[in-house]
């Protein structure tokens, strides 16, 4: 109990010294920090409506969320979310545009496992390729984000675009209401239900499955789960594959909920925030929840910010950034235990 | 044939500089994802001072400062506070693209492009196709060799590399790590940071926001596929510019038939070929050597 109350006391001083830092910056920039927190903080919480925009953005970023606590237990950096979302947009899309004229209930169900499928099998090749042959899976997951992100623009832009769309941004066609899982608000039964299930099912497997307890020792002494006869590389190759599901199922719930069509570009921090949520949540589901609360709020705000406060939404960005800079420190507890061996990358 | 030779130049000097950044890092033992913010920085910069002072040589220099500056708040980070130099590299990234972004709505109430009145002197028409070339390019093949120099044939470098691969034994001939680490990550912020003028003030003086587009990654990419080798990395750079130039070129030829979008990937699949090959020739990163969590 005192080493989780350490953790949490670790992430809120991290978060709060990343507040800090953003904080100089804005000044720096020319605005004034007060104002800009008070606009982010009314934007995200206080504002009429805010709590619900909140559960609107913190679902599926709370879905990618614990995908992103899979692979890093495993110790593997699937940094890809932002592209295996992108592919779960894409592969909704494609079941919607492909079954016309099925039922809608069917449709629906067929466009949210399309999308996982997809979504896994765009975690499948770095997976692959980092477990035959050690290739780094940081570079090639964030290559995976920028090739999908052009075949998503080539997939609205070209077989499923909407003819009838302006210009500007392409899109597919609007997926029909019956086969839609949320109204534009983004908050139905259905979503919080699937969001729930899917948190549920990932805790289990964490906690209390011989995968996820491996999975979490691997990633801690991956010599020693060899040792005991594990194999390494299915658990890896597992992981991978469980968080590019996550991530597609959160891209397909996206399309089918809030958004109700495919359109470029869409929620484009949804990657990196999604990573951030399991790191502050120390790689823990039950902790994701709450966490995946704050940074919703805080995508909401992002809206909120150039429309009613008059303020850039790249603040957000920052805010987001500057955490992701401290939250893994370790500085900090280490003076209060034993001196703990450090594991660097490139000394390997 | 002179064509080619000066489009792929232009692509690809400012990811060797970027590259050259993560090579001095890579040395010192710090896998620096944090590239894409230092260029960006750079780029931003560079261009906004230029256009605020009509001096390059003040958008080079705030280019410089303002990248260091970053690299040393990614050291505090990493060397003090003892992050995660993955994740941190990459807060550092979000960091410098959120910034500039912040940054040019700052300064011109806008999100959009900004414009530089000069750009990096170059060769000028007399020397024909190869008068677009500039002084960063033209200086580039010299920069390579002296951090080849300073990292193979100098005391300093050796001590670097031994920083780097076994930090203990480093230490037992009385080299600090986490100095020669500022030092590297210094050096190679100013690197960087020209490399990022480059990109904005070397082709088209402008600069716009996410202009980019991972080209910092790449350069990281190029460390690895040059086996952290300064000439390895900048002929790793030299093919990811070239695979660009391909695809740009099969557009111009087959038109429709090659997708404008399929042809942007290009370099992104490039990169993933040439780490992959990399990990198949020199063996990658067997196990998972990473520990995220504490108890």
């Amino acid at each position: 109990m005192r080493a989780r109350l350490a953790a949490v006391g670790r992430a809120v001083a991290f978060v709060a010294l990343a507040l800090v830092l953003c904080g100089a910056i804005f000044e720096v920039a020319g605005f004034s920090a007060p104002d800009m927190f008070a606009a982010i903080l009314d934007g995200a919480f206080l504002s009429d409506g805010a709590l619900a925009h909140d559960l609107r953005w913190a679902c599926p970023l709370f879905v990618s969320a614990t995908g992103v606590v899979i692979a890093f237990r495993c110790g593997y950096f699937n940094v890809g979310t932002q592209g295996q979302f992108y592919l779960g947009g894409i592969g909704a899309a494609v079941a919607v545009a492909g079954l016309p004229g099925w039922p809608p209930l069917l449709v629906t169900v067929a466009a949210l496992l399309l999308g996982t499928l997809f979504g896994a099998l765009w975690a499948f090749w770095p997976g692959w390729l980092r477990i035959r042959s050690g290739t780094d899976e940081v570079i090639t997951t964030l290559m995976g984000n920028f090739i999908a992100g052009l075949l998503l623009v080539w997939v609205t832009s070209g077989p499923l675009k909407d003819p009838s769309g302006s210009g500007q941004v392409t899109a597919s066609r609007p997926v029909p209401l019956p086969i839609r899982i949320s109204s534009d608000t983004g908050v139905s039964p259905a979503i919080l239900g699937l969001t729930v299930a899917v948190g549920a099912l990932v805790w289990v497997l964490v906690n209390r499955t011989a995968f996820g307890v491996l999975g979490g020792l691997a990633g801690r002494n991956p010599v020693m789960v060899t040792w005991q006869g594990a194999r390494l590389s299915r658990l890896g190759l597992g992981a991978f594959l469980l968080s590019g599901a996550t991530a597609g199922l959160a891209g397909a719930m996206e399309v089918l909920g809030p958004d109700g069509r495919l359109v470029s570009g869409f929620s484009p921090a949804e990657g990196f925030t999604a990573v951030l949520i399991a790191l502050v949540a120390n790689l823990s589901v039950t902790g994701s929840v709450i966490v995946a609360l704050f940074f919703g709020g805080l995508a909401s705000a992002s809206l909120y910010l150039p429309v009613i406060a008059g303020l850039p939404s790249a603040a957000i960005d920052m805010v987001n950034a500057a955490i992701a800079l401290f939250i893994t420190s370790r500085a900090w507890p280490s003076r209060f235990r034993p001196a703990r061996f450090r594991l660097r990358r490139a000394s390997r | 044939m002179i064509e080619l030779i000066v489009a792929v130049l232009r692509t690809a000097t400012p990811m060797i500089y970027v590259a050259m950044a993560g090579v001095l890092a890579q040395r010192a033992g710090i896998w620096n994802l944090g590239l894409e913010g230092l260029m960006i920085t750079g780029a931003c910069a560079g261009v906004v001072l230029t256009e605020q002072t009509g001096s390059v040589a003040a958008g080079l220099a705030g280019a410089v400062l303002f990248s260091v500056l970053l690299s040393a708040l990614l050291w505090l980070v990493i060397e003090k506070l003892r992050a995660n130099p993955i994740i941190a590299g990459l807060g550092l990234t979000g960091l410098g693209l959120g910034g500039t972004d912040l940054a040019v709505q700052a300064v011109y109430g806008s999100e959009g492009a900004v414009t530089a009145p000069v750009g990096i002197p170059t060769l000028g028409p007399a020397f024909g196709q190869f008068g677009l070339l500039d002084v960063l390019i033209l200086a580039m093949p010299f920069m390579v060799f002296a951090l080849w120099v300073l990292l193979r044939r100098t005391r300093f470098g050796l001590r670097l590399a031994a920083c780097g691969e076994h930090p203990f034994a480093a230490r037992s001939v009385g080299a600090d790590p986490a100095r020669m680490r500022l030092i590297a990550l210094l050096l190679g912020g100013m690197l960087a940071g020209l490399g990022g003028a480059e990109l904005s003030l070397g082709g088209l003086q402008i600069f716009s926001v996410g202009m980019t587009a991972g080209r910092g990654f790449m350069a990281f990419a190029a460390v690895i596929f040059g086996a952290g080798h300064p000439v390895g990395a900048t002929f790793a750079a030299l093919f990811f510019a070239l695979v660009e130039f391909m695809g740009i070129k099969a557009q111009l030829v087959f038109g429709e038939r090659a997708p404008r979008d399929f042809v942007l990937m290009l370099p992104y699949l490039a990169t993933v070929l040439g780490i992959w090959i990399s990990a198949r020739l020199r063996g990658g990163v067997p196990l998972n050597t990473i520990e995220l969590r504490d108890g």
